[in-house]
């Protein structure tokens, strides 16, 4: 009874850490993070019903490190002509006329001290679905991924493929040469 | 293995010291820092050399402590998981092809810091300006900037700039202030009372033709120009004896011997960005370096880099200048110059006379005097010489300065006569920086009107009616030209912060051009001035777009009537009795200057110039060049004269001179003048701004006016011990050398020899690390580094290194990522400099890695150290194992810390960080990373053009800054990059390399090049 009671103490105790454990390690992981919006702006229509390429309103992510959320303007390229109205378009369009700029809740967030950019990826062909996830099917965005260190390096690990040796790299074909090799270095993110 | 290469070897291994050459009469210079350490000896005193920092009081920690604190910081994180912080993203309203969040935009414009005008060009992130660099396409400047260059972005950045117009010290709207003046101005016109404009110097013609609007306007304006620290006299003199009173434009790159009179050419004096520029260019040991002599009182940039350094006191240059000016006139055959007696040993002046002689026509003798009898003198060596024409332009002479001291005292005393009805003061600060500031206050007081465009309420601008703030330059329009014939235009990189209006925009008001903007008034200046004097586009916008892309424009010049023809020593005007003037002078100065009375020298100092930017942080933490001391200034004392009079570093001495008096610690400075006391301008402002008020004390009183001129000197000066001591804030003696072979140094002969360094490889536990794409590494050749700190500051504004302030830096703790040591060789009366800059040595066998518990910081495939800050714990043991003494340590959370009440306090001083670099928080070590943000940069370009990169295409902070290019960075991998190139330099070394740390930094020896004096 006595040794039931110890070993319960102590089964409960190792979950307790456990669980603790567990719980100190998700600290600063948002992965399922999905914020509402000012105006309720649904991917599933424009991205998945429509079709409309991620980079046509994302235009800053062929060259910058942001991706950046569209100028109020891209998003009147179409809403000028379309006649749908609902009431998030005439909030946004209400923005444009009081000169107001939307105010979005940013959901991918990283921590101040990495550098993450975004040209980098979509120049060396990374799909946009491999780290955001099916936006194209969301109502409201969320968290796909974890965003952590680890989850970064597993794909950066698989892409680093790059032949060690100089004579292997001077035999490699410039087309190969040119595919970029993902940095396993501290200071390609830490800066 | 390794062992091979180190047997193979052991026949010439010499010892590092060994390797030292001689110079001079010294078997070996033993480098010193600082006077204590040569005569005390490089051992260190101590752990804590000065005394442990001021350390906390010490509690006693107890369990039960321990575990609450434990618990609290464990809930708090437990806490602190559960929620998602919210971040807001902004996206602009109406999206712009130009802007695009995340990506830098560079536009060229040019520099206001001083009126030396550099042409420059400016990297924008999402509408801020961040960083100054320097324009290429200049070809007056260069890709280089000085240290006040690269620290005027923080200025546009101060907080404590005007929000708008004031009128009578209270805020008003412009359209309030424009009426009072008009109104005002308006009721002057009929009366004799003058309208006056006193400003700095103005390089902008545009600005020039708005003043003439001014003078057809009103009959009773008048334009004074007025420099706090003038080369009036040399003007002056320009023109008596060549009919044009003009600066002349020098030619420091086609001089074979160059002679300084106290012209502080490569720190301060006229055009110092472009003069590094030339001189580095035309001292390359590889060739025939140019030789360089220095006559001067304190020590200054200039002089430490001389091959003759001479120290003379302030009185005794004119002497100098006839003494060569007798020995070229026998040498040459004309009549004899009045006088035998020599200020120096004749045979000083003898080798001096000699190298100027055999290199007529390619010398140049400059002076930074503001005597006229000098500067005449100095204009009859320099025609005798036959360089006017060839080291010195007089037709397309330089319009950097033009302040004129006989009007500014002329107007000083018209103000006290009550002859003036309005003032109105541009870019000047009389109230502070003229020596009689009480007549020109008092004076002050009785005009009509006085307007001050100042940008803040500084010591003359609250005394003003109306103060009408100006831009900051990056705000402006506007254009400059800074040689005639050589313009550079400047255009706005951000909106105003504040409610500001362009000077030149309010005078256009109130002379009447309601309608017209500056802008406008600008490009139609443009338009019908300088587009016509180009033959290369028929279209004048195609000419604008190009000229404001470009920044610079060079056109053919405007034909001016009197083209001076000086034969050899009959250049015009008196200079005889220039001659006889400065033999009275002397004499009188010097039965004047009894046993134990000094002269005192004024000078200006690198960081903070005349006192413009004393309200900037970057520039008060700068350390000097040559004294290494931050936060206020100092009299510098010659050792011989502090051991006489029982002087240490940091005594407060009572400086007495006529009427005039100033308290300041005394500072002992190798390679003094025993005779002279040298005190720096520009500090001790009163009302600036909470970074610059009161930091040191203001030497301007000092200054005089004699004979029209301002006379940036004192003599008959006494001084006594007040018995208090005051801590210089020094980052000199942070680290002795303890007596190790940091700095080489060769001679020219041995050079030329072509004698070839052994490689001397020590072996090594560790594999070979780099084995990535590139080898990141760097070359400095200290032959070219002049000390002028530009990197320095460059570094701090890319990487956003903290200011930390006086406090801290006693306590050593100065973030600067790059130093600058200076070590000095040879005896004190007569040291030799060297500046190194140093910064971490990206070493592939650090040391600081081996004892790092946490892997913070390693080597990358790349060749950099890296240090990951998120990683660090700060147990700082990788700056105690660092030989190289370059890790920086966050003591304390240096951002929104209102302990630390600099720029980063401030939301709008931190508009001018770098986004793209973490800015550190308490508890982390940090260093130079070799810019590696630019380097990833460059590596994405590279990869978005599918191209590899090149050589060149990533400079760092610090080279891009260097006006000599002394800093090379590149990758070693290629044979063929520059720094390759120069890695294999006969001259290469690398610090402390029998550590076997295995630095990626290089450095290539100082040659010495010493003048025989038989």
């Amino acid at each position: 009874m006595r040794l039931q009671l110890v070993l319960m103490g102590v089964v409960g105790a190792v979950l307790a850490v456990g669980a603790g454990a567990y719980q100190l390690s998700r600290i600063g992981i948002h992965q399922g993070y999905s914020p509402a919006q000012p105006i309720a702006f649904p991917h599933k229509i424009h991205a998945g019903d429509n079709k409309i390429p991620c980079l046509y309103c994302h235009y800053a992510a062929r060259t910058s490190r942001h991706a950046g959320i569209p100028p109020a303007s891209v998003c009147m390229n179409c809403h000028t002509i379309l006649e749908k109205q609902t009431v998030e378009i005439e909030k946004l369009k209400e923005a444009v006329q009081q000169q107001r700029p939307v105010r979005w809740v940013k959901v991918h967030n990283l921590p101040d001290f990495v550098y993450f950019n975004h040209s980098q990826h979509v120049v060396s062909g990374v799909a946009c679905q491999r780290c955001h996830g099916p936006v194209e099917t969301m109502e409201r965005v969320t968290q796909f991924a974890p965003l952590t260190m680890g989850w970064c390096l597993q794909c950066h690990r698989e892409q680093a493929k790059l032949p060690v040796g100089e004579f292997e790299r001077a035999t490699l074909s410039l087309k190969q040469r040119q595919k970029p090799a993902a940095g396993l270095d501290c200071a390609s993110c830490h800066y | 293995m390794d062992h091979s290469g180190s047997n193979g070897a052991k026949g010439h291994c010499k010892s590092p010291k060994e390797q030292l050459v001689q110079i001079g009469g010294l078997a070996v210079p033993e480098y010193w820092k600082s006077v204590e350490e040569l005569q005390n000896g490089p051992r260190y005193k101590g752990e804590f050399p000065g005394g442990l920092p001021a350390s906390d009081a010490r509690t006693e920690t107890t369990r039960r402590d321990f575990l609450a604190a434990m618990g609290f910081t464990l809930a708090a994180a437990g806490l602190a998981g559960c929620r998602a912080p919210v971040q807001n993203a902004i996206p602009l309203l109406v999206g712009s092809d130009d802007i695009i969040p995340g990506v830098a935009n560079w536009y060229a414009t040019t520099c206001r810091g001083c009126a030396s005008s550099c042409s420059l060009l400016v990297k924008q992130r999402d509408g801020r300006p961040i960083k100054i660099e320097g324009n290429a396409e200049s070809t007056i400047f260069g890709g280089g900037t000085c240290a006040t260059g690269q620290a005027t972005v923080l200025s546009l950045y101060d907080d404590e700039r005007l929000r708008g117009p004031l009128w009578h010290g209270q805020p008003v709207t412009w359209q309030e202030i424009d009426q009072h003046i008009t109104d005002t101005l308006r009721a002057s016109e009929g009366s004799k009372r003058e309208i006056v404009l006193l400003s700095g110097t103005i390089t902008s013609p545009s600005t020039r033709r708005i003043v003439a609007e001014w003078q057809k306007r009103y009959p009773n304006f008048r334009h004074v120009e007025y420099d706090a620290v003038s080369l009036s006299a040399l003007r002056a003199a320009t023109g008596q004896s060549f009919g044009r009173a003009v600066v002349p434009h020098y030619a420091f790159d086609k001089a074979r011997v160059i002679v300084g009179l106290e012209a502080d050419f490569l720190g301060t004096w006229l055009s110092p960005v472009e003069f590094a520029r030339q001189y580095a260019a035309n001292r390359k040991p590889e060739g025939v370096p140019a030789l360089h002599v220095q006559f001067e009182s304190g020590m200054s940039v200039t002089g430490s880099n001389a091959d003759v350094r001479v120290a003379v006191a302030p009185s005794q240059l004119g002497l100098i200048a006839v003494a060569l000016l007798r020995r070229i006139a026998h040498k040459a055959g004309t009549p004899p110059v009045a006088g035998t007696q020599d200020p120096i040993e004749a045979k000083k002046l003898d080798a001096v006379a000699d190298e100027l002689w055999k290199h007529r026509g390619e010398s140049l003798v400059v002076s930074g005097s503001n005597d006229i009898s000098v500067q005449m003198v100095v204009n009859a060596l320099n025609a005798a010489l036959g360089n006017i024409g060839k080291t010195i332009d007089i037709l397309q002479p330089s319009l950097q300065r033009s302040g004129d001291d006989a009007a500014m005292a002329e107007l000083v005393g018209k103000l006290q006569r009550g002859e003036v009805h309005t003032l109105m003061m541009h870019g000047v600060n009389p109230a502070y920086d003229y020596p009689e500031s009480e007549q020109f206050l008092a004076g002050l007081e009785k005009v009509a009107l006085s307007v001050s465009f100042s940008d803040r309420r500084d010591e003359t601008s609250s005394h003003a009616h109306a103060v009408c703030p100006d831009h900051h330059f990056l705000e402006a329009w506007g254009d400059a030209e800074p040689v005639e014939s050589h313009f550079s235009l400047a255009q706005p990189l951000i909106a105003p912060l504040f409610e500001t209006r362009a000077a030149q925009e309010s005078l256009l008001k109130w002379v009447g051009h309601d309608e017209t903007d500056y802008y406008n008034y600008l490009r139609e200046f443009w338009r019908t001035d300088i587009f016509p004097r180009q033959k290369e586009l028929p279209n004048f916008d195609a000419f604008w777009e190009r000229s404001l892309q470009d920044g610079v424009v060079a056109v053919s010049p405007k034909s001016t009537g009197a083209i001076p023809k000086p034969v050899n020593l009959k250049p015009q005007g008196d200079w005889k009795a220039a001659v006889d003037k400065i033999f009275s002078e002397a004499a009188e100065t010097h039965s004047g200057t009894a046993e134990n009375h000094f002269e005192v020298h004024c000078y200006e100092t690198v960081a903070l110039r005349d006192g413009r930017h004393a309200n900037n942080p970057w520039l008060q933490e700068l350390p000097d060049p040559i004294t290494k001391v931050t936060w206020g200034n100092y009299a510098a004392i010659a050792p011989s004269t502090a051991k006489k009079l029982d002087l240490n570093d940091g005594d407060v001495i009572r400086l007495t001179a006529g009427k005039r008096q100033l308290e300041l610690p005394a500072f002992i400075q190798p390679g003094q003048d025993t005779r002279t006391i040298a005190v720096a301008l520009g500090y001790g402002r009163s009302q600036v701004g909470r970074a610059g008020k009161n930091v040191g004390v203001n030497a301007f009183p000092f200054t005089s006016i004699e004979r029209g001129q301002r006379r940036y000197f004192a003599g008959n000066a006494t001084f006594e011990k007040t018995g208090r001591t005051e801590k210089l804030g020094s980052t000199q003696t942070h680290f002795s050398m303890e007596g190790r072979p940091i700095v080489l140094e060769t001679s020219l002969e041995e050079l030329h020899k072509g004698a070839e360094t052994e490689e001397e490889t020590s072996p090594t536990l560790w594999a070979e690390r780099l084995h990535g794409e590139h080898a990141w590494g760097m070359a400095i050749d200290m032959n070219s580094c002049t000390g002028c700190s530009a990197c320095v500051v460059a570094c701090q504004a890319e990487n956003n290194v903290p200011v930390v302030g006086k406090d801290q830096i006693e306590r050593i703790r100065i973030m600067h990522w790059i130093r600058i040591d200076r070590y000095y060789s040879g005896p004190e009366e007569e040291p030799v400099s060297v500046h190194q800059p140093m910064m971490c040595q990206h070493c592939q066998n650090a040391p600081c890695e081996t004892v790092c518990p946490v892997l913070a910081t390693t080597t990358s495939s790349e060749g950099l150290n890296q240090q990951v800050y998120n990683r660090c714990i700060g147990t700082r043991y990788c700056a105690n194992n660092c030989p190289y003494k370059v890790r920086r340590f966050n003591w304390y959370n240096y951002t929104e810390n209102p302990q630390f009440d600099f720029n980063m306090e401030s939301p709008i001083g931190r508009l001018v960080l770098n986004p793209d670099v973490a800015v550190r928080s308490r508890g982390v070590m940090e260093k130079c990373s070799l810019c590696v943000q630019r380097i990833q940069l460059a590596k994405n370009t590279a990869l978005q053009g599918r191209r590899d990169l090149a050589d060149g295409e990533i400079q760092t902070a610090c080279q891009q800054s260097c006006p000599t290019q002394a800093i090379v960075f590149g990758d070693l991998k290629d044979p063929n990059s520059r720094v390759s190139q120069m890695q294999r330099n006969q001259r290469r070394y690398k610090v402390l390399d029998d550590l076997g740390t295995r630095p990626n930094v290089s450095y290539l020896k100082k040659v010495r090049n010493p003048l025989e004096t038989a």
